[in-house]
């Protein structure tokens, strides 16, 4: 009896399994799991939010406040030129909020339809037209727009107000399709077939039923264009001409070194994309959109099916025309021109500069993605996990701040605040830019990992600590599988905006050069041949990624 | 016997939304080893907290949760050494089926001779040692539970969760399923903590049941006792199937004995009074279950039968119409009163009553229970 006792006791012994040692990753991320870690790791990781994304913007209106003075001095009341730098600001105002205005609308005309094409419509190569219709998504614009100048240079069409345009519509126009396919794939074909089987012509299903659904994808894109028109300095340098948008006179502010003026205008530009992002916030879900009324017989006639046909048609045209060939214009332009005594055998050494910047754009896209993802995993987490109520409400609107607001006005915030003009941490040059492109791209990594981890499964993460798992061993095992293809899109994501980025860089580059200033450098100085050839080069190179970026979403399905 | 852990909440809270939402309302607990307990009770009664707050999956607001005499309060869920087995299986569907049994027990750094064998053995039991390099997207329920099962006893933990293990698995296949995960509990040996909303699941294999409601422990103990001597209308409606009928005191007889009258001209009855609860002209209800109800023709002669029918009530009632379903017969029945009641009877009940038929109705005395009527009935008998 007793024997026996003893041995059941000896089975006791074999199932205590605190004694046993683990192994030597599992003890690491045990220690590491206790909550004291965690809670330091939250810290650091919203201290880095707080240093690169608000500082520098909260930085750039105490700058104001405190240089009202020295502002007033040189923008209004200047001794040899008076107001005139004020009126330059105005006019650059003016211009800037036109030529996004325009664009937005065009391309919202045209998005509609090509968006509903799409989605709705099955034919042979939808594929490769979805493909062609993103791509200018991650293109830098410098090439897009320098595509396009050459493009409608044949047709005769300077730089100036109009060309602006026409380059703006091409690179914002993937945005706002892109939003609407979304919110398209989301809204359920049932209901236009329940109100087909009542008797609704086309044209009145599309504005009554399907518009409805659309409207937070629409005007969520809408924004999104808008600013990024708005904020876009690359190619419109190429295309400007004499013109001057707004972040084209940061950059000639900033050049010039007239701080002041350049902080006044940039303040001007971040409170003005702030206001937008904040009534996209707030209100796109009280717009309405006009639905009660019907003209059933003229809807009904405009709904037949040839001036469906007929606009199906003209859509394409237009797209084919202005959007698409005019992104790949560059592409038939490579053997103009003489390209190897320019870029090769000239006095300048013009491929070492080509091959320094495209090697610099690429370490700095790759450490800007290496940054966001140390600190946008953790960033995610909070946002999705922690309980912390309107501070999390807070982080999260903060956290799209970057895309809102112009990126030269977020570069030139982030010199003034780090730059020897504040803490005197960085000077102009690699580790400058490399912040600034950590800063603006910081939400494309951190959006698709919310998404991801906001649909992920946490009964799973659950099951695998009642398993006997630690919180870091769960993450490791169980968590990161699963959130894999936000975390690759994700870098894409980060790795292309890096790659196009021209305004911010500018701002804060030095002496160094990334692919897309060079692009602009080269066209600046009338070098079209090797600035096609650079151009050919990115292009080609964000062709690869975006394919890549459809292969990992694709797989996602 | 071997010392098993038992388990013990004391006076355990557990309150949501900055306390805005109360789930689980100062409740105490034990449980002794090797017991297979039940925690049974309406969905959102907090059953589901009780055992995620046992798991560590959820931090009580207040009071104590201990596991083999510690207070675990301190202890993460992880080194609480416990099998969980989840409704919606949450099977690891990136890791084979091996990767998902081995999981734990790589997790305790086990040898690999001993987990290849402890994983083999669990797989076995579940008989699914023949899919073990599959991915368990091969699954349907039954196997995707099955794996959860597995994977939940592989590691040896003496305590078993489950929160509506059997929920997701259709009837059918949850009612074989049952008795094999009881078998399987019983054969380990493990105590066993088992949540669910299915009164029918709990009385076929629970050792012990605790009904939940509300945040509130109401009763527990063994089917039997729950289903004999329901201490409220609400474990009376929630386990088995009951009629109801509002009445008043009439007359206390004695210590133990009461005569009530069914509201407004219905009969009269003596029911049992312990403990001398109710008072002369109290608001009641009087539950009884369908099986419960004798049916007899209107011209039965009562003395010719040897039974002893001193303590069966008798009254008349209207049947209104009767049903077969398969293995039983249901027989609707009216009071004089307009007050309608069920009795069921088994489907080989051979007398024939026609619809409108007068009948004398007998009920045991001791089959009737008598509670005060709360404010709220209607809401009560809704089962929410």
């Amino acid at each position: 009896m007793i024997g026996e006792t003893l041995k059941r006791k000896n089975l006791n012994v074999e199932i205590k399994w605190e004694e046993i040692q683990l192994p030597l990753s599992l003890k690491i991320e045990k220690f590491f799991s206790k909550p004291i870690y965690r809670k330091s790791l939250d810290s650091i990781t919203i201290v880095f939010f707080v240093l690169v994304i608000i500082g520098p913007i909260i930085n750039i209106f105490s700058t104001i406040f405190l240089n009202i003075p020295s502002i007033s001095e040189d923008v209004f009341n200047d001794d040899l030129i008076g107001n005139l730098q004020w009126l330059n600001i105005l006019n650059s105002l003016g211009v800037s909020f036109s030529i996004a205005a325009i664009a937005v609308a065009v391309d919202l005309v045209i998005a509609f339809p090509i968006s509903i094409i799409l989605t709705r419509y099955n034919f042979r190569g939808k594929k490769i037209l979805d493909a062609l219709v993103d791509l200018p998504m991650a293109v830098p614009t410098s090439a897009l727009g320098f595509s396009v100048l050459l493009y409608w240079g044949i047709f005769g069409v300077e730089p100036g107000y109009t060309l602006i345009i026409l380059g703006h519509i091409v690179f914002t126009f993937p945005y706002i399709v892109r939003n609407m396919k979304i919110v398209l794939e989301k809204a359920d074909v049932l209901y236009e077939d329940a109100a087909r089987t009542l008797g609704a012509p086309g044209i009145t299903i599309f504005r009554t039923i399907t518009l409805p659904m659309m409207k937070e994808g629409v005007i969520a894109g809408a924004i999104l264009a808008f600013t990024r028109s708005l904020g876009e300095t690359g190619a419109t340098i190429i295309m400007a001409g004499l013109v001057e948008t707004a972040p084209i006179l940061i950059v000639g502010f900033r050049r010039q070194l007239e701080l002041p003026s350049a902080s006044f205008l940039a303040g001007i530009l971040i409170s003005i994309s702030l206001i937008l992002l904040f009534s996209m916030k707030f209100f796109t879900r009280k717009v309405g959109f006009p639905v009660k009324r019907v003209w059933p017989n003229i809807e009904r006639f405009f709904s037949h099916k040839y001036f469906r046909y007929f606009r199906d048609a003209l859509m394409m045209i237009i797209l084919i025309s202005i959007f698409l060939i005019p992104s790949f214009f560059i592409l038939s332009q490579i053997f103009e021109g003489d390209l190897i005594g320019e870029l090769f055998l000239g006095q300048d050494y013009k491929w070492v500069y080509l091959y320094a910047s495209f090697l610099s754009s690429i370490e700095i896209g790759a450490l800007a993605v290496a940054i966001n993802l140390i600190f946008g995993l953790p960033f995610a987490f909070i946002i999705t996990k922690r309980k912390w109520g309107k501070v999390i409400t807070f982080l999260d609107t903060m956290l799209d701040i970057p895309i809102a607001i112009p990126s030269a006005a977020l570069g030139f915030a982030i010199f003034l605040f780090w730059g020897p003009a504040g803490l005197g941490l960085f000077q102009p040059g690699f580790f400058m830019i490399l912040f600034v492109h950590v800063s603006f791209s910081f939400p494309y990594m951190v959006r698709p990992i919310i998404g991801v981890l906001e649909s992920a499964n946490i009964g799973v993460e659950e099951a695998a600590r009642t398993l006997g798992a630690s919180n870091l061993t769960v993450f490791r095992k169980i968590t990161l599988p699963n959130i894999k293809q936000g975390i690759i899109t994700g870098s894409i994501m980060v790795f292309t905006r890096s790659l196009g980025e021209t305004g911010a860089t500018i701002v804060v580059m030095g002496s160094i050069r990334t692919i897309p200033v060079l692009i602009v450098d080269w066209v600046e100085a009338n070098a079209f041949p090797s600035a096609i050839f650079a151009s050919t080069l990115v292009i080609l190179f964000s062709a690869i990624l975006i394919f890549a970026l459809r292969t990992v979403r694709k797989r996602k399905r | 016997m071997r010392n098993l852990p038992t388990i013990e909440l004391i006076n355990v809270t557990k309150t949501f939304n900055e306390g805005r939402v109360l789930a689980v309302d100062n409740i105490s607990l034990k449980i002794e080893d090797s017991n297979y307990v039940f925690l049974l009770g309406p969905t959102g009664c907090g059953k589901t907290t009780t055992l995620r707050m046992i798991a560590g999956l959820e931090k009580p607001t207040k009071g104590t949760v201990v596991i083999d005499g510690k207070d675990v309060e301190e202890i993460p869920t992880e080194d609480r050494d416990m099998g969980f087995i989840f409704q919606h299986f949450e099977i690891f569907d990136h890791l084979t089926v091996w990767e998902n049994v081995t999981f734990g027990l790589e997790m305790r750094g086990y040898e690999e001779n001993y987990i290849i064998e402890k994983a083999e053995n669990a797989l076995r039991t579940v008989e699914l040692l023949d899919y073990a390099d599959e991915f368990p997207s091969i699954f349907g329920n039954p196997g995707m539970q099955k794996l959860g099962i597995a994977r939940a006893i592989a590691t040896g933990a003496k305590i078993l969760i489950m929160d509506e293990p059997l929920g997701s698995l259709d009837p059918k296949v949850s009612k074989v399923f049952r008795h094999e995960l009881r078998n399987l509990i019983k054969d380990l040996g493990l105590t066993a903590i088992h949540v669910t909303h299915n009164q029918e699941e709990a009385m076929a294999i629970a050792d012990k049941i605790i009904i939940m409601r509300a945040g509130r422990i109401l009763q527990m103990g063994t089917p039997y006792e729950l289903y004999e001597n329901p201490n409220s209308i609400f474990v009376a409606n929630f386990l088995g199937e009951t009629n109801f009928l509002q009445g008043f005191v009439l007359k206390i007889l004695d210590n133990e004995e009461m005569s009530i009258w069914i509201r407004l001209g219905g009969p009269k009855l003596n029911c049992n009074n312990f403990g001398n609860k109710f008072n002369l002209d109290d608001h009641i209800v009087i539950s009884f279950r369908f099986e419960d109800v004798y049916l007899f023709p209107k011209d039965y002669e009562f003395e010719s039968s040897p039974y002893d029918w001193s303590k069966i009530q008798l009254f008349n009632a209207k049947l209104e119409t009767s049903r077969f379903i398969g293995a039983t017969k249901r027989f609707y029945l009216t009071l004089d009163n307009g007050d309608k009641f069920l009795s069921i009877k088994p489907g080989t009940f051979e007398e024939s009553f026609t619809a409108g038929e007068e009948l004398i109705i007998g009920i045991h005395q001791d089959d009737i229970h008598v509670f005060k009527a709360p404010k709220n009935l209607i809401y009560e008998l809704s089962l929410s």
